[in-house]
């Protein structure tokens, strides 16, 4: 496992930040670490990383435990923090290098690794301009590169995408993605940004007020919640009502959903597709195409607020 | 951006590369040495980010110049332009040692050096603690302000050495403003007033005592309280307001006895110097305690 987590408990004065949490994350996994503001994402980053410690519980980050061998965690984990965390008064490669000084990593080592970066991250021609001017993206892709510097083992992100423009936001994205896929490195990654969080997480954690809502693989937890498989059928109009009635006897089919242009028809397995669309044409009617709507992160994610009973403000992250 | 990012990053230093031989060599055994290449590391990023903020430079240049340099040559030239006074009201107070060495030399030079060589000290004293206060306060909470000392407590940098450099990089240009301000007063002084001194009158051994030893001692003592206060503090302006509390009184005594301890004996120069300097120390090392990572991070 790259993380195990058991019973973690932090508090800050009287309010507790994380309260009993318990997880395992394997090598080369993406963790999509939910909620909102205030849930504990933050804190857990840190406890994690050997920068707070727990009041109770154990934690082992990459073999070690973080209380007693923080350094040597840190030194094989990279962290995006929410705020970029570069110094303005610095240029870019200033920022990168000092941060390589600071991993004792060799000076010509250094110095090579941060020109590769700014390329990789398209910000070599603003190498040596100081971070005061940069935009929010740009401060993003610096700070992105100094996380992976010394090409880390574990990857902390805290709202990587935060402030990016949708290209950049899907660069960043892809770059999750390939760099767990390829690299092997297991990625934490705290977001409010679902959509993206659900295309590239293997885990999500939902958290609340310091607690562990949910934990598992979206796909697992969406089964577990909605048995079947939505498809929507785009029929070149509503569903009338006998042929509604005609698929819903379908042993399998679970249910019917009518829609402006056609229906969402819920079936047990994916493999029951073919059968259903062969059954509409041979009723007749047309089919004009299909689209399978399978529940991910983004749905469990809410499915677990609703039942936490935190409607209202998931309705305030969603917006 | 263009969505070209590359995942290629580790083929120069892998993890196992960056995590094994640093590793064994700072391997916790007992108490860890500090880190002097970390410290450096540290001392020059600020040093780096300092010489660019006008905020920073144009303080240190200009404060210590117009206490140091600028006020006393004016007073001098002043001193040496006028009429001399009439000083024997003053120097009944003095001690009887210095009552006989101003008895010894000329009128015209009495009130000189009376001002330039006792009365304008304390100046010497305030410089460092100013400056080194003002270092000091934005060492953390300057960090805080910035939101940067997040980004340092996540690298693997033991936190007494992060405290070290920035003690160290509020000491040193601190350390280095007021020999160099020294310098040039005593240039200076000896310039303005060689038409009635006729010799060089600073610096005498109490002041090489004053500026080498106490003066350390002072910037040290300044830097003990702000560290403590920046750590505390979320931003440069409330470590600045909480720590002037402390630092204010230790001006104004500082103002009140440096003339006093010039007329003394020398080794009461040491004597007061080592007072300081113990005080500081235990300042500094009880600040280095209570800094952990924990309880910085619970801060930010």
């Amino acid at each position: 496992m790259a993380i195990s987590c058991e019973n973690v408990t932090r508090s800050f004065g009287d309010g507790l930040a994380v309260d009993g949490l318990t997880f395992d994350v394997p090598v080369g996994s993406v963790l999509a670490l939910l909620g909102h503001n205030g849930a504990g994402k933050t804190t857990t980053i840190r406890l994690l990383n050997g920068v707070l410690k727990p009041d109770s519980g154990t934690c082992r980050v990459l073999g070690l435990d973080p209380v007693a061998s923080g350094t040597a965690v840190r030194r094989r984990t990279g962290v995006v923090t929410e705020q970029a965390g570069l110094d303005d008064r610095l240029t870019a490669r200033e920022n990168l290098l000092i941060t390589a000084r600071l991993r004792a990593m060799p000076a010509k080592a250094a110095r090579t690794s941060v020109d590769d970066l700014l390329e990789r991250f398209d910000m070599a021609s603003h190498g040596d301009q100081l971070c005061q001017g940069f935009s929010t993206g740009q401060r993003r892709r610096v700070a992105l590169a100094r996380a992976l510097l010394h090409d880390p083992e574990l990857l902390f992100l805290d709202e990587p995408t935060s402030g990016l423009d949708p290209a950049g936001t899907r660069a960043v994205m892809d770059l999750i993605e390939r760099s767990a896929r390829e690299r092997g490195r297991t990625i934490v990654l705290c977001t409010h940004f679902l959509h993206e969080a659900g295309e590239t997480s293997d885990l999500m954690a939902v958290m609340h007020r310091g607690r562990l809502l949910e934990f598992g693989r979206p796909d697992e937890l969406a089964a577990r919640r909605w048995p079947g498989l939505d498809v929507h059928l785009d029929l070149g109009g509503p569903v009338t009502s006998s042929l509604s009635a005609d698929i819903g006897r379908l042993p399998i089919v679970v249910r019917v959903a009518e829609m402006p242009d056609g229906a969402v028809v819920t079936v047990h397995r994916r493999d029951d597709i073919p059968a259903l669309v062969a059954h509409i044409v041979a009723t007749g009617a047309a089919v004009y195409g299909t689209q399978s709507l399978p529940k991910g992160l983004e749905d469990v994610y809410f499915a677990v607020q609703a039942e936490a009973g935190l409607v209202a403000e998931a309705g305030l992250v969603a917006a | 951006m263009t969505a070209t990012i590359d995942t290629r990053v580790g083929v120069l230093v892998g993890p196992a590369a960056a995590s094994s031989a640093p590793e064994a060599q700072r391997a916790p055994t007992g108490t860890p040495k500090l880190d002097w290449t970390v410290i450096r590391s540290l001392i020059a990023k600020d040093a780096s980010a300092a010489r660019r903020s006008k905020a920073v430079v144009i303080p240190m240049l200009i404060v210590p110049f117009v206490l140091l340099v600028g006020l006393p040559t004016g007073i001098g030239l002043f001193a040496r332009s006028s009429s001399p006074p009439d000083l024997s009201g003053v120097f009944e107070h003095l001690p009887s040692a210095m009552r006989a060495e101003f008895a010894a030399i000329a009128p015209n030079q009495r009130l000189i050096e009376l001002v330039l060589g006792y009365l304008v000290a304390p100046l010497f004293l305030i410089v460092p603690m100013m400056i080194s206060s003002a270092l000091a306060a934005d060492t953390f909470a300057g960090e805080k302000e910035r939101r940067t000392l997040e980004s340092l407590l996540h690298l693997p940098v033991e936190v007494r050495d992060l405290y070290v450099a920035k003690v160290l990089f509020a000491f040193i240009p601190t350390v280095a403003a007021s020999w160099i301000g020294f310098t040039l007063f005593a240039i200076s002084a000896n310039a303005v007033a060689w038409p009635v001194m006729g010799r060089i009158f600073v610096p005498t051994w109490r002041w090489v005592g004053l500026i080498g030893f106490m003066a350390p001692a002072v910037a040290a003592l300044g830097l003990g309280v702000m560290v403590r206060v920046s750590a505390r503090a979320r931003t440069t302006q409330e470590a600045n307001q909480l720590g002037g509390a402390v630092i204010m009184p230790l001006i104004l005594a500082s103002v009140g006895q440096t003339t006093s301890l010039l007329m003394m004996e020398p080794y009461w120069i040491f004597i007061a110097g080592g007072v300081v300097w113990v005080l500081a120390l235990v300042l500094i090392r009880g600040g280095m305690k209570r800094f952990t990572r924990d309880r910085v991070a619970s801060r930010l």
